[in-house]
């Protein structure tokens, strides 16, 4: 028995590690969602038919966990060459010193291929290269429950208590006007900057939450709940997905991520930017981020240049163009941004509409205590247990106090 | 010859499982009580540097949101909650499947699912089935049994206590094998005698039953509040992070944050430092009390 | 009397029913919810209807995992890691938990203490230097490194497991066997061992889990595709906001199910191991 556990164990060990392979090995660790991974797949698969000295390899790992392991494997020096994610998290692995400056690896007259934003710079260097614009929140609609979107919130709300109705007179609503997300920060600030305000100062050095403007919004959500009850009392991701995939919400605020499931759940949607608020004039703009490749720090110096002809492969026009085509997100090539794959499809061209009123995600690893603090203040208010003053205010100074925790 | 062979026998058969264990634990136990001492934090990945106490004085010192001592409350009350419906719940199925009755192993196979099934998403169905107006659990209380609907994951005390079902939910059948495994060691005899004697139910199961599973549950016990007390992925799960405002996080949610979220690891090992030694003062009592290490014979 | 003594049975054996039925409901309600997720076309976590079979119900979910998803070979990692590891577990926990059991030795209480306090600090602090280790050691991407890594998880409960069992069998059956002239670990072997099935099958059972449910560790140690384990592989349907729920839920059943036969295999030894009667008769 023990003998057979013996060489059981080393069998495992020698037989499973490695398979003799002395093509060069270019391991690329990403979180592209199930529609975008096929894609990248078949690409991949062009690429080392191009380049068969080369053999890549493919990691998915959820965002999250993208990065706590991406950290830890870097900070061993080991890990894959390429790392590809959000760009909300570049400041973060810059700062750590486990991403490389990218700048000199690509000429200008190269990075001026692409849209400006899809250059993710931190503290004067380098750090992504995106092939994917967007990653942010819009109105979605049923087409067969609602044919002209809000424009305003005014409306928003008219259009939103017409839609909200208990269909089979049991007393219970079966239809919402609107559902979202609303409990998580991300997915309040449209409207917080709606109201003309900001999640940080545009140097993204501090949090500027105690404001008016934050004040209002908050207000303004839990009217929306509790005063138009145009939004279910109690909502997160997962309600909201299934109401709107079963045709029982009239409108969803979600991003760009969720629309091809909507789609294939068989419903009509449309897309639209998420209403001006009334009372301001302005547009709620939701935040817009980039997705990317970044180098790992410790790369083999005769892995590089393969590494960089793969982040170049992939971001050519027609690979961009293949992926927008299949999932909808947004390209980053100025070429593939004019193309008529992106400029006839209704959906990219009001998804273009949102970006273009978005705000640009900050980048800075501070964010993340910001989030952390608005989290529970934010929720505090929609559960009645604090006033939007106190919340706001709270937001602002335990934001602050993690901040100088984090920086310490 | 004899004579040391006899006192090298207990150290032969326990060296095979030292070696594994410390060869895995040793370094990395080591390596957190250096990094609480350090001050490796995000500004300070790679350089860090030795610094001393600073880092246990910021853990007791410096203001958490929510404070430190009214989760430590919490955590206790989690632990606490659980393991004694874990150990009531399992062991009063053991008995029930310990009996003489037709279909036990289809009941015992059934039982033992929650255990069987990757927790994530039973975690997550159980945060569907708490929701307000589509979760399972109002239904029945609205519809059957004319009770008013509960808004579960909105008010701390309710989150909390959702979470706490769950939890129980995950556990009971593992603490149910292992009473189904002690029963087996209490031999039939003592239960004829008792009957014998005209002992009732109840004291059969004070004199006979308790006393006898009692080695064979202290361990599972034991080890269930070391686990327990440092369980966050079901609450993490149910209550999407800590929901409602942060009111339902454990001691190693800070770790969690400390570690994941704002990259200070110093403290983050300091704080885990507070918390072994928190589970070793309370597992020493425990164990004294229940006078874990002393064999029954 | 003997009429009474029946129907006091009788009223005994009902309440048990009505118990184990109200626990066994509870405990399979949530996983009906799994199945109907699974059978639930569009990725739908959840549902505004409280029907377990959707009307829409689908097998895609099924399909998919078997032919478009690399599951076998997920499962058959798994299976091997987790046999590996319960075997380990069961042997060396069998062995230590005799010795901390029958022996009075130096060093004994803080052996067992030190056994405990493996498992009290929070493993997410373990796992930076416990990967650096694992590069030191050259053990990444091998499944020698999760399988040293969950034996070393698994053998604390294991040790303590087996020692409280130990303590409930008499000593007086071994100094029997040594009278007769058995060696001490042929005492062990042949007489003590087998009183302690039950045990083993909970050691077994825990271990099996142990190596079966984990994805932290082995999904920063497995880095090439084709030494994942299913916990592993499962994680490629989760994603931040779009995971594919049908096949996450039709994987999380299938999961399971290999979980339930170790049970159904083992169980015999569970509750109808050999008594301390059997052997005394």
């Amino acid at each position: 028995m023990k003998k057979y556990i013996l060489l059981l164990i080393i069998t495992l060990t020698y037989l499973d590690g490695c398979t003799p392979d002395d093509r060069m090995h270019i391991r690329f660790w990403h979180q592209m969602q199930v529609g975008e991974r096929a894609v990248t797949e078949r690409q991949i698969q062009r690429f080392m038919e191009q380049n068969p000295d080369v053999r890549v390899e493919l990691l998915y790992k959820e965002t999250e966990q993208l990065r706590n392991d991406f950290i830890i494997a870097s900070y061993a020096r080991q890990g894959p060459e390429i790392v590809y994610g959000p760009s909300d998290m570049i400041g973060l692995l810059a700062t750590l010193e486990v991403i490389r400056p990218l700048e000199d690896f690509f000429d200008e007259e190269y990075l001026d291929l692409f849209y400006a934003k899809a250059k993710v710079w931190y503290e004067g260097h380098l750090y992504q290269l995106a092939d994917k614009l967007g990653n942010h929140l819009a109105l979605v609609y049923n087409k067969d429950l609602l044919s002209k979107p809000p424009e305003t919130t005014d409306e928003l709300i008219e259009i939103g208590k017409e839609l909200t109705k208990d269909l089979t007179g049991n007393g219970r609503i079966d239809q919402y006007g609107l559902v979202w997300n609303y409990t998580e920060p991300f997915f309040y600030v449209p409207f917080l900057t709606g109201f003309g305000g900001q999640v940080m100062n545009d140097e993204q050095t501090r949090p500027t939450l105690d404001t008016e403007a934050n004040v209002r919004a908050l207000n303004f959500i839990q009217e929306l709940r509790d005063v138009h009850r145009i939004v279910p009392r109690e909502a997160d991701y997962e309600i909201a997905d299934a109401l709107f995939k079963e045709g029982r919400a009239a409108m969803i605020i979600n991003g760009d991520w969720s629309w091809g499931g909507y789609m294939s759940a068989g419903i009509d949607i449309g897309v639209a930017p998420i209403p001006r608020v009334s009372e301001t004039g302005l547009w709620a703009s939701p935040m817009v981020s980039t997705k990317g490749f970044s180098i790992n720090e410790y790369i083999d110096d005769e892995k590089l240049p393969m590494a960089l002809e793969l982040i170049r492969f992939l971001n050519e026009p027609e690979n961009q163009l293949e992926v927008t085509e299949a999932v909808k997100t947004f390209p980053t090539r100025l070429e593939a941004m004019e193309d008529p794959i992106v400029t006839r499809d209704s959906i990219l061209v009001n998804s273009r509409r949102q970006i273009e009123v978005g705000t640009t995600m900050p980048i800075v690893p501070e964010l993340r205590a910001i989030w952390d603090s608005m989290r529970p203040n934010y929720q505090a208010v929609l559960n009645s247990q604090k006033t939007a003053e106190v919340a706001a205010r709270d937001m602002q100074s335990l934001s602050e106090r993690r901040i100088r925790e984090m920086l310490e | 010859m004899l004579e040391r062979n006899r006192k090298l026998f207990p150290y032969i058969l326990i060296l095979p499982a030292a070696l594994v264990m410390l060869g895995v634990v040793f370094y990395p136990f080591v390596y957190n009580i250096v990094l609480s001492f350090s001050n490796m934090s995000l500004r300070n990945f790679r350089e860090w540097q030795v610094i001393g106490f600073d880092q246990y004085i910021r853990v007791f010192f410096e203001p958490t949101e929510p404070s430190f001592y009214v989760v430590f409350i919490k955590t206790m009350i989690w632990t606490v909650v659980n393991v004694t419906f874990h150990v009531i719940i399992g062991v009063m199925l053991a008995m029930m499947l310990n009996r003489q009755i037709k279909g036990k192993s289809i009941f015992r196979t059934l039982l033992i699912l929650p255990w069987a099934i990757p927790q994530y998403i039973v975690a997550l169905t159980w945060r569907g089935m708490y929701n307000y107006e589509y979760g399972a659990i109002n239904l029945i209380l609205t519809q059957y049994l004319n009770l008013p609907a509960v808004e579960w994951l909105r008010s701390p005390t309710e989150a909390f206590i959702a979470v706490i079902i769950t939890n129980i939910w995950l556990g009971f059948p593992f603490m149910m094998v292992i009473a189904l495994g002690g029963l087996q060691s209490i031999s039939n005899e003592f239960y004829e005698a008792a009957d014998i004697d005209g002992a009732s139910a109840w004291q059969k199961f004070k004199n006979i039953t308790v006393p006898l599973l009692k080695p064979v549950m202290i361990p599972a016990v034991t080890l269930g509040i070391i686990w327990t007390f440092n369980n966050i992925n079901v609450i993490w799960l149910v209550t999407n992070g800590g929901e409602p405002a942060d009111q339902t996080h454990i001691l190693v949610s800070y770790v969690y944050r400390a570690a994941f979220g704002l990259y200070r690891y110093g403290y983050a090992a300091a704080l885990s430092m507070v918390i072994f030694f928190i589970l070793l003062i309370f597992s020493l009592t425990f164990m004294k009390r229940s006078q874990a290490t002393k064999s029954a014979y | 009397m003997a009429n009474n003594a029946k129907i006091k049975k009788r009223i005994a054996d009902g309440v048990a029913y009505l118990i184990l039925i109200i626990f066994t409901i509870i405990a399979i309600y949530p996983i009906l919810q799994v199945l109907s997720i699974s059978l639930r076309p569009g990725d739908r976590l959840l549902t505004t209807s409280l029907a377990i079979i959707p009307e829409d119900a689908t097998l895609a979910a099924y399909k998919e995992l078997f032919s478009g998803r690399p599951f076998l070979l997920w499962m058959r990692n798994s299976i091997l890691v987790s046999f590996v590891v319960t075997a380990t577990g069961v042997a060396l926990a069998a062995m230590a938990g005799y010795a901390f059991s029958r022996f009075r030795f130096k060093g004994r209480n803080i052996g067992l203490l030190s056994v405990l306090v493996t498992q009290m600090f929070p493993a997410t602090m373990l796992l930076l230097p416990m990967y650096i280790m694992l590069v030191k050691l050259g053990l990444i991407n091998t499944f020698l490194g999760v399988i040293i890594i969950y034996s070393s998880t698994a053998l604390p409960f294991c040790i303590w497991m087996m020692k409280g069992y130990y303590d409930t069998i008499s000593p007086s059956l071994e100094e029997a066997a040594r009278i007769d002239g058995c060696t001490q670990f042929a005492a062990f072997y042949k007489v003590v061992l087998p009183l302690a099935a039950p045990a083993l099958v909970i050691v077994a059972l825990f271990s099996f889990m142990t190596s079966w449910a984990e994805y932290i560790v082995a999904a920063q140690v497995l880095q090439d595709t084709h030494l994942w384990t299913l916990p592993v592989g499962l994680q490629t349907f989760q994603a931040n906001m779009s995971t594919e729920w049908g096949l996450y839920a039709a994987a999380s059943l299938i999961v399971s199910i290999p979980v339930v036969i170790l049970f159904l295999v083992l169980s015999k030894f569970l509750v109808s191991g050999l008594t301390l009667g059997s052997v005394k008769g």
